[in-house]
């Protein structure tokens, strides 16, 4: 029998290891995308693609790279697969899950000739082809003009790369030397993994590590089943749309069932639309992901995410919705569908779990892709970034000011002065937007504003989702206002605000407002005391007139 | 006379040397809160010390640190470009704790009332596009005084590139408001990105009205008993600076304590000529280590306060050195989660209640009970005798443990110093192996209370060859400090390319650099024949964001190109074959100082110690007849073989069974653990 001090810390020392892969791929990464917005996840799953321990930059990633895994071991097999393999994966109706951008790289490890784990990981690609640059778009009509798609292919044979992949990567893909040093960044974090997980067998020896892993995740099942008998049993429904799909499609509806029992909980979107013409469309292994983002949440937040934590999970959806959409949708900016399916659980939920849930936020990545050049060599630069936005409020608290939505998290909004020192712009302003909207008893965190002046010509294209209502209030409050992209031209041509802009030309001197939505209010706005109203007139966060009409504060003197 | 002081939550130590009689002393009082300087007066009272003959005075403090932490500073206000004023409060906007979907931010230091905008802009090379607007800084100025603003801050866009902007608004706003505390951004750091370097000067403004007056009165105090020069406070990049200085820039102070060991075991390595060691001080609820490579102890500008694994936390962008700190220490509690895993800390019994032991209340089993049921600890030499602990009030601690896993209380107090031990490896990974570094190529230097108890076990696990627990071991961050030297170090930002223009201009910069700290060290009131200088370049490949640290001192672009892919390639596994380019420049001034002389620590000589007691100790295998030594007892170089226990008041040395344990002659115990490699 093994002494249960020695499992405990092999347990230990196994939760280090994806930690330590997450921070050497990004710390030598040559991407923004991944070293400023951590868009990407390290994870070690066991040799039958059960997820063990995972280091996430985002949210999004959580639970979805073991769909990785068991692509390849339905793929190649364990007698496909040998020391040193690294293989790709980013098919969005397979095990790659998200859109093209999205890049998994997964390494089995050997010890004494037999597979005992994998490493791999997630991570945004700033280019992979495609029509656009980025490969990210709002009018794609098919997967195939969203860039290049790896297979489930060997990017690596035993240890060497595979030069006619490398080759054939590196030609088709508008920053070469960035996407190579961030795959050459992946590998080096897979293999990262690879020697610490032999090392531990070194000491440990085989048997230890299996028990180890069992333990870990029998572990994960028993904390998410004790987390959920203590959540409100039933059965919870809510119904929302996705708003545009870029190409005309109008709105989709959406909906979800929620039952929770003492050792189930079944997340059920039957009933949703179909899937769109353009590139809003999620996917199943998406979805999935989702909710395991939702569960965990509702559950057991702060726990370390492993796949026995999701066993009582099921989520059912039939195929070709927009949650579940089919090859050859196209999918580029699949995050905008993800988001509206975890926020309307969020919805269906929040009036239960206010201990777990707030009112709605700002719920968009926003993310712009503006083409520019670097001010030092003009040689052409894609500034690519999400925004944060306005959170909303919860039964005791105001919302958060300017943070990141729930599908990223440990991600970092870009240095204005970084920005100027990389691309040709002018960053005018960035600050809290302090117009109406969100009120409450308590009150919505501000959506921001920041002003990109342009130095040079350029273009942009974004898709800022829910841009037509704003973040949704709860118990009486005010909605949150919408996100909106706006452009100013200095030639006088006419003024543009919307949701999705696509490729617009800019000229030098023009104006890029990207704005954020405040997010909703909890309780009844004339119930905020009249204290805290002042010290957010004196803040300027609210306006005289909101102080009066919307909150009933008495004008003094 | 030299003195060195180190203010703990419970104790305040003293070291003093008598460069006249070679003496070195110490002595420890009970700390004083709030009025720390009481404490300081109490030990040199103590000491029966000739306070006029002190020439040289450190002192290490924990003010800054506990203003910062307990939010209790000046009511701060900041002055930005038109257009940032919320870049305070958006901070980065990341949300660490990443599935709860009911964080809460950090609230920013200070509130949008009192962050004010004025009109100026740069550009990102420094050239102004928009002057100083003065009428906005003095209406701003009216209005700080209105609302009885104590410190304020000025970050402006850029301001690393150029300070001109800053420190023209400083100058106006102490014409308007002579009294007023100001912190312009540039002063303290030059790197660029603008929340982290508007956050340092807003935290320096928040501390800086109580650690100057700090300071003050401990100065005043230290005058009235007749220190007449030679004030010095510890700083956290392990250097120290004048009083002085420590008033205009308090936040220089913020790890002002816990370094002073680093320091230490690197004078300590500098003696023996062990230039690579991996420092473990393990406290009472903490233990902190840190890396010295080639006698140079590493520093990092990525600190932050209250930052855990699900908050960000504060960045404070000033040269700390690289320790990374664990809850894992003597008091820390053992406990089984909900889902019956084993786990040590967070949470510490502190000094009161203090671990099950003390009887004074504590019922949780700590690690320091672990050790008493193992026997490791002597229940009548803690503390050398001064202190009552009851080994059966620890094993009733450790009686549930043991029953949730079903063995006896030997074994569950064994796993958990087992797993504490695992804590504190991963936590000697994080300085080392994650950074690229092999631990066989260090030795371990363990202090503080607890070091001398885990550090051979820690040694074996990570393959390294050789421990040292140092003499002074009680009081070694104290001094530590003795040994330390003013220090400042000075950092700009400029991207520039990686060839050889970029690198005339890398000359001319490092060349002003050079300049600016000697002004500034012969400012301070230093003499010049006693300055060193040591650049370094921080270098990335062209595309990269994080940068690799390489060491300046010859200005040639192909050894630096090869010194930077070879430290890359360490750290991150790979090269590249990318260009390279400059980001950061570096220049540490010190300023040399007499070494001490430790002569007094020479052990005696012979061969013959015998054990003072035998006893049952519990290892891995069982419990094990034990030989018991009193350290003082032991002569230079008589090799002792374990098991063995080397015992002295403030701590206890555990060697294992395969190692040899030995004094050598500056009075360090050595332990040989059998499995290092040769070096």
């Amino acid at each position: 029998m093994t002494d249960p001090f020695t499992l405990e810390i092999l347990k230990s020392r196994l939760m280090v290891i994806a930690e330590e892969m997450f921070i050497t791929q990004g710390r030598s990464s040559k991407s923004p995308i991944i070293y400023e917005v951590l868009d990407y996840a390290c994870a070690i799953t066991s040799s039958k693609a059960e997820l063990i321990v995972q280091a996430n930059g985002v949210a999004g990633f959580l639970g979805a790279l073991t769909f990785a895994v068991q692509d390849v071991l339905d793929k190649f097999g364990v007698e496909g697969l040998s020391p040193g393999d690294i293989i790709a994966t980013n098919i969005p109706y397979e095990g790659g899950g998200s859109h093209l951008s999205d890049v998994s790289m997964i390494m089995p490890i050997f010890y004494q000739e037999k597979l005992i784990a994998f490493a791999v990981n997630k991570a945004h690609w700033t280019e992979v082809g495609g029509k656009d640059a980025g490969s990210m778009t709002n009018d794609s009509t098919d997967i195939y003009q969203e860039g290049l798609q790896f297979p489930c292919i060997k990017l690596f044979e035993k240890g060497k790369p595979v030069a006619a992949i490398i080759d054939l990567l590196a030609v088709n893909v508008r920053t070469p030397d960035s996407t190579l040093g961030d795959m050459y960044a992946q590998a080096a974090a897979c293999r990262i993994g690879q020697k610490r997980i032999e090392e531990l067998c070194d000491v440990y020896g085989l048997e230890l590590i299996h028990l180890a892993i069992s333990s870990i995740l029998d572990e994960g099942e028993k904390r998410a089943r004790a987390a959920l008998k203590t959540l409100p049993k039933g059965t919870y429904f809510a119904q929302d749309e996705v708003e545009d799909d870029g190409m005309g499609t109008g709105k989709t509806p959406v909906q979800v069932k929620i039952s929770i029992t003492d050792d189930s909980f079944i997340a059920d979107f039957t009933g949703t639309g179909k899937q769109a013409l353009g590139s809003i469309n999620c996917t199943r292994v998406a979805l999935n992901a989702a909710m395991r983002i939702m569960f965990i949440a509702i559950t057991a937040p702060q726990i370390p995410a492993n796949e026995g934590i999701f066993r009582p999970l099921t989520v059912i959806c039939p195929d070709g919705t927009i949650f579940t959409a089919q090859r050859p949708a196209p999918t580029s900016t699949y995050w905008e569908t993800r988001l509206v399916a975890s926020d309307i659980v969020w919805q269906a939920l929040g009036p239960v779990l206010p201990e777990r849930l707030t009112a709605g936020h700002y719920l968009s990545v926003c993310s712009e892709v503006l083409r520019t050049r670097n001010p030092e060599t003009g040689e052409m630069a894609l500034l690519v970034e999400p925004n944060a936005g306005g959170w909303g409020a919860g039964v005791d608290k105001d919302g958060e000011d300017g943070m990141f939505c729930m599908g990223n998290g440990q991600t970092y909004v870009l240095s204005s002065e970084v920005a100027e020192t990389r691309y040709d712009v002018l960053v005018n302003h960035y600050g809290f937007d302090v117009k109406p909207g969100g009120e409450g008893k308590y009150r919505g965190g501000r959506g921001l504003i920041r002003e990109y002046q342009m130095l040079s010509p350029g273009s942009i294209t974004a898709s800022f989702g829910r841009s037509v209502k704003g973040a949704w209030a709860a118990q009486g409050g005010n909605a949150g206002t919408p996100n909106a992209i706006e452009v100013k031209f200095s030639d006088g041509r006419k003024s543009v605000s919307s949701g999705k802009v696509t490729r617009i030309p800019l000229h030098k001197g023009d104006l890029v407002r990207l704005i954020t939505g405040t997010g909703g209010g909890w309780g009844n706005p004339k119930d905020r005391p009249h204290t805290k109203v002042l010290q957010d007139l004196k803040a300027g966060l609210i306006c005289p007139d909101v102080a009066k009409k919307v909150y009933g504060l008495e004008a003094k003197g | 006379m030299k003195l060195a002081t180190d203010i703990g939550g419970t104790f305040t130590d003293l070291v003093y040397l008598d460069e006249a009689s070679g003496e070195l002393g110490t002595t420890k009082s009970s700390s004083t809160p709030p009025n720390f300087a009481q404490g300081i007066l109490d030990t040199i009272t103590k000491a029966n010390l000739d306070a006029k003959a002190v020439a040289h005075f450190v002192h290490g403090t924990t003010v800054v640190i506990n203003a910062l932490t307990e939010h209790k500073g000046a009511k701060t206000a900041l002055i930005t470009t038109k257009g940032f004023r919320d870049v305070l409060a958006i901070a980065r906007a990341n949300r660490p704790d990443i599935y709860n979907l009911r964080f809460k931010k950090q609230p920013a230091f200070v509130p949008r009332e009192y962050r004010y905008e004025v009109e100026e802009r740069l550009d990102y090379k420094g050239e102004v596009l928009t002057p100083l607007n003065e009428a906005d800084v003095a209406k701003i100025a009216a209005e700080l005084k209105a609302e009885g603003i104590e410190a304020v801050a000025v970050a402006f866009l850029h301001s690393y590139a150029n300070p001109v902007h800053e420190k023209y608004c400083a100058e106006l706003l102490k014409k308007h408001l002579p009294d007023m505390f100001v912190t312009s951004s540039s002063d303290i750091t030059k790197e660029w990105r603008e929340y982290e370097r508007s956050n340092t000067a807003v935290l320096n403004s928040y501390v800086q009205p109580v650690a100057s007056s700090y300071v003050q009165n401990l100065e005043n105090a230290l005058r009235d008993m007749g220190v007449k020069s030679g004030l010095h406070i510890m700083k956290s990049n392990g250097g120290t600076n004048t009083f002085e200085l420590s008033k205009q820039q308090p936040i220089h102070l913020v790890e002002s304590g816990p370094v002073g060991g680093v320091i230490g075991a690197k004078a300590i390595g500098d003696l023996i000529g062990e230039k690579n060691i991996i420092t473990m001080d393990v406290g009472g609820t903490t233990a902190k280590t840190s890396l010295i490579e080639d006698g140079v102890v590493k520093f990092t500008t990525n600190y932050y306060i209250e930052k855990d694994p699900f908050n960000p936390g504060y960045p404070i962008k000033v040269p700390v050195v690289d320790i990374v700190e664990i809850g894992a220490g003597g008091g820390s509690i053992a406990h089984i989660d909900d889902a019956g895993a084993l786990k040590i800390g967070p949470q510490s019994a502190g000094a009161v209640p203090g671990p099950a032991c003390y009887g004074q209340g504590g019922d949780k089993p700590t690690v320091t009970d672990a050790n008493l049921v193992l026997q490791r600890i002597n229940p009548d030499y803690f503390l050398g005798g001064q202190m009552q602990v009851d080994p059966e009030l620890s094993k009733k601690a450790y009686t549930p443990i043991a029953e949730s896993f079903d063995v006896s209380v030997e074994e569950a107090a064994l796993g958990v110093v087992r797993l504490a031990d695992a804590n504190m490896v991963n936590a000697i990974k994080l300085v080392s192996v994650r950074r690229g570094y092999d631990p066989r190529d260090f030795a371990l230097v363990a202090f503080g209370g607890g070091g001398a108890m885990h550090a051979a076990s820690l040694a074996k696990e990570l393959n390294i060859g050789k421990v040292i627990i140092p003499f002074a071991t009680g009081t070694f961050s104290a001094l530590g400090m003795l040994m330390t030297e003013p220090m400042q170090d000075f950092i700009r930002t400029k991207v520039l390319p990686g060839d050889e223009n970029g690198l005339a201009q890398v000359r001319d910069i490092l060349t002003e650099m050079n300049t600016e700290a000697a002004d500034f060290m012969r400012a301070a009131g230093y003499p010049e024949a006693k300055f060193s200088f040591k650049p370094y370049i921080d270098m990335r490949y062209v595309g990269q964001e994080h940068t690799v640290r390489v060491p300046a001192d010859e200005l040639n672009l192909a050894k630096l190109e090869s010194q930077f892919h070879d430290l890359h390639e360490q750290a991150y596994t790979f090269r590249l074959e990318s260009p390279v380019q400059f980001v950061n420049y570096l220049v540490t001034i010190t300023v040399s100082q007499d070494p001490v002389d430790l002569s007094r620590f020479k052990p005696k000589a012979g061969n013959n110690a015998k054990p003072k007691a035998q006893r049952q100790v519990y290892f891995e295998g069982g419990w094990q007849d034990t030989a018991i030594y009193e350290r003082s007892d032991l002569p230079l170089g008589q090799k002792i073989a374990g098991p063995c226990i080397i015992e002295e008041p403030q701590t206890i040395t555990v060697v294992h069974k395969g190692m040899q344990a030995w004094i050598d002659e500056i009075g360090n115990i050595v332990i040989d653990t059998g499995v290092g490699h040769e070096r």
